[in-house]
């Protein structure tokens, strides 16, 4: 395993990443990127921007058309069991066996990842009692609710301690007072357990709250990557979105001339989305105040990884 | 725009590792448990299964034998008794498919397709289920049998013959179940193709007449059938020392060459067929 930048040896390498499925969908772009040990990494993007075909080869459930990919310092096509061993999965939707008991599905999970049977027993219980299930855990999986699944797949990808989770749209269908729950949940293994986590959502809320580092991606391919205040911070502290009479481009332009705008701007319809650095609110007004345009609805809030991603794309990331 | 930097990440901890990579024999026994606890985790879904063979034995097989006193100078109802061998395990293990479907729709496949196992364990672990309720509906169709008066020979030979057959036949159709549930989407879809893959050659295989019996073209047909030389090995075993069977498939004299080469074929049909699933699953269930 090579040292990554900051001397933590990478759990993750993908260099030149590419998936062309049968009939020529490029899924997968060539991507390149590295997770260091015990680092946090989102992996966002709207449905079909590639995100779980990426998570599928670095799981080995997808074959890589091109490129290289390791996973706990095994490459996940040469050695993809070695893959497979430092890594655990929870999916997108529910993968377990409903008609066995939750204990049963963690007993078998433990021994497919090779923990000693003398250890599983214990191990079990351990997972159970952190994640709430002792309640639950002797019942048919097919009368668990859908967060109580999730926490079950949630401890199940836990028990073999695996150096690499893989969280593919862990909350996605759930409600809201059990996704936050969940939030917490996996807010808490950062500090309660050791391991690389890899999460893909289209959730920005989630990205900010518990990712290290972001990677953008769109149509296969990642358009940015960095620390989510970082991408933040390239839009100012402030957007101010102005709904006016005309098409938007035409007062992107007309504040693009007084050096009122950056490149950040971007027009769709007729809002205006509009960072502000170096400008006030008031500069904006003062100018329309002078202009045609009639301002039909104006906001400002806080810049969101949604404005980066339409800045770099022209699209919006939560579907 | 594309900023690409790393920030500085915390220090892991260290940790004492609570897993090795498992051994395949242990993956194999783990997902055998687990297919066996999926298929039959009530004592009803152990028992009904049992129903069919019973009251073949205790039903159909006395009440046309009453018709039919005795074939190539074997009783009728041991006879049919082995027949009804060639249908059950072919249905059971091609029903059984039906389970992998669910398994990819709503079990837990794709979590066993991330565990750290060789994926060929799976299909062996589906196998070992399947070839266990076949032998489980045999023994319960041959008790069932003599029960009602059907005899069968008690010599050892005879039983590895017939156990040997068993199991080929298990294992191909089971094979094919796996490369039918690969192909097919949905559960409704498998449900429709799957009677004619367990029975159709159970029609020409001999299980209810000697093969000569029907036009020489099917006679001909039937010869190429693993599903024949099945039956015929099972009869050689169990209720037809002197292998008519095998003679009208292989037209030799010596009944043991013949049985030899009756399970060289059934053997070659089910381990290209278990090789073949095993390459379709893997390929299918990977994107």
């Amino acid at each position: 395993m090579d040292p990554g930048r900051n001397g933590a040896a990478s759990a993750i390498e993908v260099a030149e990443l590419r998936k062309t499925y049968r009939g020529g969908v490029e899924a997968v772009k060539g991507i390149s990127f590295d997770v260091a040990r015990g680092e946090v990494f989102g992996l966002l993007g709207p449905n079909g921007a590639g995100k779980s075909t990426t998570i599928g080869m670095l799981t080995t459930t997808v074959t890589p058309t091109a490129g290289r990919a390791q996973v706990g310092g095994c490459d996940v096509v040469g050695d993809p069991i070695g893959a497979r061993a430092a890594s655990a999965v929870v999916f997108q939707d529910a993968v377990v066996d409903r008609s066995l008991t939750g204990r049963r599905n963690l007993q078998l999970h433990a021994r497919l990842w090779g923990l000693a049977p003398d250890r599983i027993a214990a191990r079990v219980d351990d997972v159970v009692s952190r994640f709430g299930l002792a309640d639950l855990v002797d019942r048919e999986v097919a009368t668990y609710s859908g967060g109580q699944r999730r926490r079950l797949e949630l401890a199940r990808s836990l028990l073999s301690e695996p150096s690499v989770l893989f969280l593919d749209e862990p909350t996605v269908g759930l409600d809201p007072r059990i996704r936050h729950e969940l939030l917490d949940v996996i807010a808490g293994l950062r500090t309660t357990v050791d391991m690389t986590i890899v999460l893909t959502t289209h959730y920005l809320d989630e990205a900010e709250r518990l990712c290290d580092r972001v990677a953008i991606m769109h149509d296969g391919a990642i358009v940015a990557l960095d620390r989510p205040r970082s991408l933040l911070t390239a839009l100012g502290d402030e957007i101010v979105e102005l709904t006016v009479d005309a098409p938007a481009s035409l007062l992107l332009a007309f504040l693009r001339e007084r050096s009122l705008t950056n490149d950040h701007a971007f027009a769709i319809g007729n809002t205006l989305t509009l960072p502000l650095r170096g400008v006030t609110t008031r500069d904006v007004f003062d100018a329309l105040d002078v202009s045609d345009f009639r301002v039909v609805a104006s906001s400002s809030r806080p810049p969101t990884l949604d404005d980066v991603y339409l800045d770099l794309t022209g699209g919006r990331l939560a579907a | 725009m594309t900023t690409i930097t790393t920030p500085t990440i915390r220090a892991p901890r260290t940790r004492a590792p609570v897993r090795t990579r498992p051994s395949r024999s242990a993956a194999f026994r783990t997902l055998a448990r687990r297919r066996f606890s999926l298929s039959a985790h009530t004592p009803r879904e152990i028992l009904v299964p049992l129903l069919t063979p019973i009251l073949f034995a205790d039903v159909i097989a006395p009440a046309l034998a009453k018709t039919i006193p005795a074939t190539a100078g074997i009783d009728y109802q041991s006879f049919l008794a082995v027949g009804t061998i060639a249908l059950l395990v072919p249905l059971s293990c091609v029903l059984g498919g039906i389970g992998i479907i669910v398994d990819r729709h709503s079990g837990a496949q794709r979590d066993l397709l991330a565990a750290p196992t060789p994926r060929t364990m799976m299909v062996l672990g589906n196998l070992a289920v399947a070839v266990a309720v076949s032998m489980l509906q045999v023994v319960a169709l041959v008790g069932a049998s003599v029960a009602r008066g059907a005899t069968f020979d008690t010599a050892v030979s005879g039983w590895v013959w017939a156990t040997g057959a068993v199991l080929g036949i298990a294992v191909l159709m089971h094979g094919l179940a796996e490369i039918l549930a690969a192909r097919m989407e949905k559960q409704e879809e498998y449900v429709g193709a799957a009677p004619p893959v367990a029975l159709l050659p159970w029609f020409f295989a001999g299980s209810f007449f000697a093969i000569t019996a029907m036009p020489w073209w099917l006679t001909w047909f039937a010869r190429f059938l693993p599903l024949t030389h099945a039956l015929a090995l099972m009869r050689y075993g169990l209720v037809d020392p002197h292998g008519h069977g095998l003679h009208d498939i292989w037209g030799m004299s010596d009944p043991t060459v013949m049985a030899m080469l009756s399970l060289a074929v059934v053997a070659v049909s089910a381990v290209a067929v278990l090789a073949l699933a095993t390459r379709v699953f893997t390929r299918s269930a990977i994107g």
